[in-house]
């Protein structure tokens, strides 16, 4: 969060702390959540899914200049 | 996803504006929640609706209802009606797991992509998605100005009219004002449903397509492009970035997952009641064999107007506005989201101008870019429209699966992970999304054999 943030009031900062859990503060973002590990089968997976992606891009680009040609 | 604060004194927390503002609205939540009787359950399902409603008739976009607007004139009353209704049933599968993801993690789903997979899985999902959004968007504000020009007003002033309105609902820098104002827009959406009754649909042929699923199209190229571009007005990957960060910066919690599915159920049924309506609504050009093959939102709105009337036109028209203001709103606040959460820039409507300038510079740079684009003459903006709900199914798997990755990872999502019959259900839609996209490159890029396939 930036710096410039005002002091919250002291109200504020009960309301806050009673209603929100820990993880909810803006602040709590900062945190990172552990990287994972993809393991191998993962991987096949998202690998074969991301080349399905380009190879469709490509032919819906494809289609989109036949229709213009014609 | 278990606290990550460090174990400090209170007074070491940095309190924000943003957390005041979603602690104000969480307090409400508590008091209903604390009290009993069928009032307050339906104050604090009134509290908790939003980020469902909100997606699925967002989802109900320009192209989306461009798409059943085609459906109805192409093929009348039958198969596609039940079909559409599946289709939000897919819908209904992939959100809900958004909502417990988001509920569990209080973490957005690109910031969670990011996290686990780490950034070169991450950056390929947020790619996918900056491209599908911003394609979605310039094809709104088509809808818009094809809708608006229906009534003579000119493109300029209607792309205009459209950022005042997107602009005006950030002003308040509250989310809850913000949702609550978005939604009373998204609920115009069921305009479509009395346009539909003008129609006079018969009651029979729709019970009778509901229960058979018949009469069933060829099975053709055409055939095959409706299919994916209704599956594309319902299931998309900015859906899922969207009613995920929606849930977090709406403050829900595990309490309230409940309430987040029927907020889901709630808007796929009220969003599959106005796509419906627009197939019927449609239906009557297809009984008069008209050609809507390259129809815009005016020219569908022209085609109904000696069959329905000038005021029903005009509603349906208007509807077209409606779905593509309204879409602006939540994809470009959906692409906002997902910057914040990559770049770990300060993330949510509720921040004051101050303190969220990257959050609503992205937001309507994004906006006004997409506008701007609309507005060049002669750009061959057909085929955008044409194609977005198709490219979405296409890259719906990908997203699908880190979805699928995401919600069944016990150490984010504790006891809850998906149970097994979730994932079969999620599995079905990943195997339904690619199968469709599949047939459609084969239809393209080998023609003979779709047609050996029974297609042609």
């Amino acid at each position: 969060m930036p710096t410039h943030n005002p002091p919250a009031a002291a109200s504020d900062r009960i309301l806050v702390l009673s209603s929100l859990e820990p993880d909810q503060l803006a602040r709590a973002k900062k945190h990172h959540i552990p990287r994972r590990r993809l393991k191998g089968f993962e991987l096949l997976i998202l690998w074969a899914l991301r080349l399905y992606l380009i190879f469709m891009m490509v032919v819906v680009a494809y289609q989109v200049w036949i229709a213009r040609v014609h | 996803m278990k606290p990550v604060v460090p174990q400090a004194e209170d007074e070491a927390v940095v309190i924000t504006h943003e957390d005041v503002d979603r602690a104000h609205d969480r307090v409400r939540v508590s008091t209903a929640r604390a009290q009993r009787g069928f009032f307050s359950r339906a104050r604090l399902l009134w509290l908790l609706v939003g980020p469902g409603v909100l997606v699925m008739l967002g989802e109900n976009d320009g192209p989306s209802m461009l798409s059943y607007a085609a459906t109805g004139a192409k093929f009348g009353i039958g198969f596609f009606i039940p079909f559409v209704a599946l289709t939000f049933c897919m819908a209904i599968i992939v959100q809900e797991m958004t909502v417990r993801l988001g509920a569990a993690t209080h973490r957005g789903h690109a910031e969670l992509i990011f996290e686990r997979f780490g950034p070169f899985w991450g950056w390929f999902s947020m790619v996918d998605l900056g491209i599908g959004n911003f394609l979605t968007l310039i094809t709104e504000f088509i809808a818009v100005r094809a809708g608006l020009g229906f009534f003579g007003v000119p493109p300029w002033i209607a792309i205009l009219i459209a950022l005042v309105i997107l602009y005006a609902a950030l002003m308040s820098h509250r989310y809850w004002t913000w949702e609550r104002i978005t939604l009373a827009a998204a609920l115009f959406n069921l305009i479509f449903i009395p346009v539909a009754l003008m129609t006079h649909p018969s009651g029979h042929s729709v019970a009778h397509a509901f229960l058979t699923w018949q009469p069933l199209p060829g099975f053709n190229k055409d055939t095959l492009l409706i299919v994916l571009a209704d599956i594309g007005a319902t299931v998309t990957p900015w859906m899922l970035f969207f009613q995920q960060s929606a849930t977090v910066d709406k403050g829900m919690t595990t309490k309230d997952i409940r309430f987040g599915r029927i907020d889901t159920v709630l808007g796929a049924a009220l969003a599959s009641a106005a796509a419906i309506a627009t197939i019927l609504a449609t239906a009557p050009l297809f009984a008069h064999q008209m050609t809507a093959d390259n129809f815009q939102a005016a020219e569908f709105a022209q085609a109904l107007q000696p069959i329905i009337g000038r005021f029903g036109a005009s509603l349906f028209a208007l509807g077209m506005v409606e779905a593509g203001i309204v879409a602006a709103i939540t994809i470009s606040a959906s692409s906002a989201y997902a910057f914040g959460e990559v770049a770990h820039k300060p993330h949510s409507l509720n921040l004051p101008m101050g303190e969220g300038k990257s959050f609503y510079a992205v937001l309507s740079v994004c906006a006004a870019a997409a506008a701007g684009i609309v507005l060049i003459p002669a750009l061959p903006l057909v085929y955008v429209v044409l194609l977005v709900n198709v490219v979405a199914v296409l890259a719906m798997p990908p997203a699908l699966v880190f979805l699928f990755m995401l919600v069944n990872d016990k150490e984010i999502m504790g006891k809850l992970v998906s149970p097994w019959w979730a994932n079969i259900l999620a599995t079905a839609v990943v195997f339904i999304l690619a199968g469709a996209g599949v047939l459609f490159g084969i239809s393209i890029i080998a023609p003979n054999i779709f047609a050996a396939l029974g297609g042609t």
